[in-house]
């Protein structure tokens, strides 16, 4: 599945914008330190995946839920991202709900209409400037 | 239809973005053997909560260094005394070792062989890659 070993990496522009968010003013990260961080991540990300997994083997499910990943941090110490996580998931799952209704609304529409709409082509570039 | 958008910006708001690739978080957990199918929404967890662990390593590295003092520089060493430190981060002890000057795993090496025991499978190698 996973071709070459950098595939495992996350990006490092990525990883060093959370980093600077996450520390006090002015303050700097050597190279080594971000590049360790950014292997640590993944590390934990396969971590994480491995002991939800089991968890929901254990329950008898195959693929595994939220509950199991927020429950898994419960039981590896990190329960104090459990909060905000939840938080996160309860807007993920909120915009999904919209998007979908927003379809639904449209494909109503749209067989009304089909025949009139949906041809603006994109000529802006060539009128700018 | 106006969708109430946007609320004052907290701290840091519940927010359905994610800044890290989704696609490499799915390929990283793909890697992790038996993992079945991933759904959208454990796929955005994890994302997120990837995030979380790298806004925490960072941070809490930075102030068991440093606690308030703000314009300081992280270094490797930080982060390995952290994990060195902590129970919950024990998974990633030979991920983010600490760094050993090769003479002190020679002493290391002849202290083992000394105290007579004759297992040889504590290797702990101080690599340095890049």
């Amino acid at each position: 599945m996973v071709e070459r070993i950098e595939d495992l990496n996350l990006p490092n522009a990525v990883i060093a914008r959370l980093i600077k968010e996450s520390l006090p003013e002015s303050a700097s990260v050597s190279k080594e330190a971000r590049a360790a961080i950014a292997r640590a991540a993944s590390v934990f990300a396969i971590f994480v995946t491995s002991s939800s997994t089991a968890l929901a083997h254990k329950q008898n499910h195959k693929t595994i839920t939220a509950k199991d990943i927020l429950q898994t941090l419960g039981e590896l110490d990190f329960e104090s991202f459990v909060p905000s996580l939840t938080q996160d998931l309860e807007v993920y799952r909120k915009m999904v709900k919209e998007k979908k209704e927003i379809k639904a609304s449209k494909k109503d529409t749209s067989t009304t209409e089909n025949a009139n709409a949906s041809t603006t082509a994109p000529t802006e570039e060539a009128t700018n400037e | 239809m106006v969708e109430p958008k946007a609320q004052a910006p907290v701290e840091r708001p519940p927010n359905a973005e994610t800044v890290l690739p989704l696609s490499r978080v799915r390929t990283i957990m793909k890697s992790s053997m038996d993992t079945g199918l991933i759904t959208n929404e454990v796929l955005f967890l994890m994302t997120k909560c990837t995030e979380l662990f790298v806004r925490h390593l960072a941070g809490e590295a930075y102030s068991e260094a440093f606690g308030q003092k703000t314009g300081e520089a992280l270094k490797y060493e930080h982060l390995s005394q952290l994990v060195n430190k902590r129970k919950s981060l024990e998974f990633l002890l030979q991920i983010v070792p600490v760094k050993i000057r090769v003479h002190e795993f020679q002493e290391m090496l002849r202290l083992n062989r000394s105290a007579g025991s004759d297992d040889d499978d504590s290797e702990s190698g101080s690599e340095s890659d890049e």
